[in-house]
């Protein structure tokens, strides 16, 4: 009986200590909004303005993520499905821009129209952000729908071909069985791109994000802000509960993807053709952009470039060891709820993360700070504490989504034959479940790690005083800075991120080879 | 003597119920095989036995001892001393075959291990595996070493969910040879579920017939092809 109230205190505590800390600002956000109409109409703001601005954002993210998830799912179907030489290192590649923070591709690609027309408002924002966005976000949509191509069942494709032509069993087979897939990259990229402050920022967008992040930190109208924070959460709700049934249950990306059942077509007429497609995708998504920062960069004399390395230089360390921590705490949180959610059967705080998840970043930011900025939260409102916890609101989803793709794939008898020898349970966990989980979280805690790394929209709204950090830093000296010190600051901090990322590959490279078991 | 007592067991999986009021009792030492299409409750016996579920009604008592009641497990698996052979054999992919059989034999001396690991490799013939991993054996060999891992550990019941589908007869024979060898050593009782009734027949002391949660017929070879039960008599094509 004692034991059985332990493991439900050790099951609930730390969930209600979770739910505090991340809900606990979304809902005092709802309480202030509904609490704070006694001279103002609770939807006085909902005006014809506020929802242009909505349809505006919607209109833009939705196209983002239309664009994205076709260029992922062609990508997808290339590199996953198909036999050519290369292979690996196209994916490698194209995979690139999804960890690289996106607003160094803004910079890129404004830096890019400055370039070709000499004036880089030359080029509409808005398009500037669908292209950016789509190019940043359609690796995501290849990675899943590539994922769920893996894991179709060779017979089921060749059952079809006794009977249909190749293009038929294409669309009325593999389409079919990839559509859940295909739902959960259309509605990720929409809810990132929706959430997504940098990109719209650095084109000078007037989108949601913005706007919440202009009313309050620059006119200071903070009821305005969480009005309209309110206004896109209730958005964001509609799209999680419309098809939640989707994001709880659909296919994500995976690191332990068996495809040795899975039919692979080989490529003979069109295997130039095809060469030359995906060169000229990785010239427009990796090599212009990184041509156009450079060339930004060095018009700007090598003055600038020093100037831009003194004043980036104290933020990388900064920056690193946050990101190292948060994605540290995002993998860790990540792996328990994974957990709690595959075999505890106790998904909520699976749903909770979702929540948090889908909050776009400026409107987690209101958040954040109304909720912590109190006299007995004043430890956590000052320190990187609040940033910890912000990044665990913005990417634990993404993370438990990984580890949870991961849990699902061992089998549950794995850790059954253990219990039935008698096994404790401490040991279990460290000698069966994190061994063959291991490629899974560390997957989580890189891509935790970059998207840290380059997280703007939340961040620059509630930075601890004496903390400096890259994006940050980026965005405020840009802001009155000349374009070449902003590219060079760009360039460097693009540099610091690759660095990264190949130390990560590289121990990686040593993780799978000893942890894959095929 | 009576080594396992299911009594008024009624399980279910959300809906679906598994077993209605279910009641047999297995006796000691002896090889009982448990037939009957899928879904018919077969694998769920076994999980109730081993302890890793409970039934929402009944009571399971080994050694006379009551180890499951209702809701509520009160002895836990591994204090119930079975070996179990899962479906999927549940081979820990990371592990050697050496450190698959010897991971339970925990908390003993090294020497010790390593003689029990050796001599039950050497007891399956396949002491020349114990530095592989689990994908580098044959289908065959995946199924010695989880049969061994199951042994070492000395179960006085032995739980089989059709470990040795899908492999070809002749190592089949073998491995019950084997098993069937160590059973007259050790005197497990050993509960052996197979779609397969000539299998069933060749190897049980008792078959038991099973359909949609309950028991259709329960006895020797003899008596199960003198079975005058409709279902038994198609399901075995009598």
């Amino acid at each position: 009986m004692g034991g059985r109230v332990n493991q439900q205190l050790a099951r609930y505590v730390p969930a209600l200590l979770l739910a505090l800390l991340l809900l606990g600002p979304i809902l005092a956000l709802l309480v202030r909004w509904l609490s704070s109409s006694d001279d103002i109409p609770l939807l006085a703001f909902i005006n014809a303005g506020t929802l242009l601005l909505v349809g505006k954002s919607l209109l833009l993210s939705c196209i983002v993520a239309v664009l994205a998830s076709l260029m992922g799912t062609i990508c997808g179907f290339l590199l996953y499905r198909l036999k050519f030489p290369f292979r690996g290192f196209y994916k490698i590649l194209l995979l690139l821009p999804l960890l690289v923070p996106p607003y160094i591709f803004a910079v890129a690609w404004k830096d890019g129209f400055q370039w070709l027309f000499s004036n880089s408002t030359v080029i509409n924002p808005e398009l500037g952000m669908i292209i950016v966005h789509t190019l940043v976000l359609f690796p995501l949509a290849m990675l899943i729908t590539g994922t769920a191509l893996s894991q179709i069942h060779s017979g089921l494709e060749e059952a079809g071909l006794m009977r249909v032509s190749f293009r038929k069993m294409l669309v009325k087979i593999v389409l079919p069985l990839i559509r859940p897939a295909l739902t959960i990259s259309f509605l990720l990229i929409l809810i990132i791109s929706l959430s997504d402050f940098s990109v719209p920022a650095f084109f000078g967008v007037n989108n949601f994000t913005t706007e919440i992040f202009t009313q309050f930190s620059a006119f200071y109208n903070h009821q305005l802000a969480i009005s309209q924070s309110f206004l896109l959460v209730i958005l964001c709700l509609i799209l999680l509960l419309s098809e939640n049934r989707y994001l709880s249950d659909a296919p994500f990306f995976s690191v332990h993807v068996k495809g040795s059942s899975t039919k692979h077509y080989s490529v003979h007429k069109g295997k130039t053709i095809l060469h030359i497609l995906l060169w000229i995708l990785l010239l427009v998504v990796l090599v212009l952009p990184l041509v156009m920062l450079l060339h930004q960069a060095l018009s700007g004399r090598e003055i600038l470039f020093s100037r831009a390395w003194e004043l980036l230089s104290p933020t990388i360390y900064q920056s690193a060891k946050l990101a190292f921590l948060g994605a540290l705490l995002i993998s860790a949180i990540g792996f328990w709820v994974a957990f709690m959610k595959e075999r505890s059967h106790f998904p909520h705080l699976n749903t909770m993360l979702l929540l948090t998840f889908i909050i776009p970043s400026t409107v987690l930011g209101v958040a954040v700070i109304k909720f912590y900025n109190h006299p007995s939260t004043n430890f956590i409102y000052t320190s990187i504490l609040i940033l910890l916890i912000t990044y665990v609101s913005r990417f634990g989803f993404i993370a438990a989504r990984i580890i949870g793709n991961g849990i699902k794939q061992v089998p549950v008898s794995l850790d059954e034959v253990s219990r039935v020898i008698g096994i404790p349970p401490i040991k279990r966990f460290f000698s069966i479940s994190i061994p063959l989980l291991l490629p899974a979280i560390f997957t989580a805690f890189v891509l935790s790690f970059v998207l840290c790394l380059g997280e703007l929209g939340t961040t620059i709204m509630i930075y601890p005083p004496g903390t400096e950090l890259m994006p940050v830093k980026i965005f405020t000296i840009g802001a009155n800075a000349p374009l070449a010190l902003t590219s060079s600051m760009t360039l460097i901090s693009f540099g610091v991120t690759m660095i990264f990322i190949l130390l990560f590959f590289l121990m990686g490279k040593l993780i799978f080879k000893r942890f894959r078991y095929e | 003597m009576n080594k396992i007592s299911l009594e008024h067991i009624t399980h279910r999986y959300g809906d679906n119920k598994v077993l209605e009021d279910f009641s047999f009792s297995f006796e000691e030492a002896k090889t009982t095989c448990m037939i009957g299409p899928s879904g018919c409750g077969k694998t769920s016996i076994l999980r109730l036995i081993s302890g890793l579920e409970a039934p929402q009604k009944g009571i399971i008592k080994i050694n006379e001892t009551v180890a499951t009641e209702n809701e509520k497990i009160l002895i836990r698996p591994h204090k119930r001393k079975i070996g179990f052979v899962f479906q999927d054999l549940a081979l820990w992919p990371h592990f050697t075959v050496f450190r698959n059989i010897a991971f339970g034999l925990k908390g003993r001396k090294t020497e010790k291990v390593s003689h029990q690991v050796t001599q039950i490799l050497n007891l399956f013939g396949i002491a020349d595996k114990a530095k592989k991993y689990p994908h580098q054996l044959s289908g065959g060999q995946k199924q010695m070493v989880a049969i061994a891992r199951s042994l070492v550990h000395q179960p006085e019941i032995f739980l089989m969910d059709e470990p040795l589908a899908n492999i070809d007869v002749k190592v089949k024979e073998n491995i019950l040879a084997h098993i069937k060898l160590l059973q007259q050593e050790f005197r497990f009782t050993m509960l052996y579920v197979t779609h397969d009734h000539q299998e069933a027949m060749q190897t049980g002391d008792k078959i038991l017939v099973m359909n949609e949660g309950v028991i259709e017929a329960a006895g020797t070879k003899k008596e199960i092809e003198n079975s005058s039960n409709h279902f038994v008599r198609s399901f075995i094509k009598l």
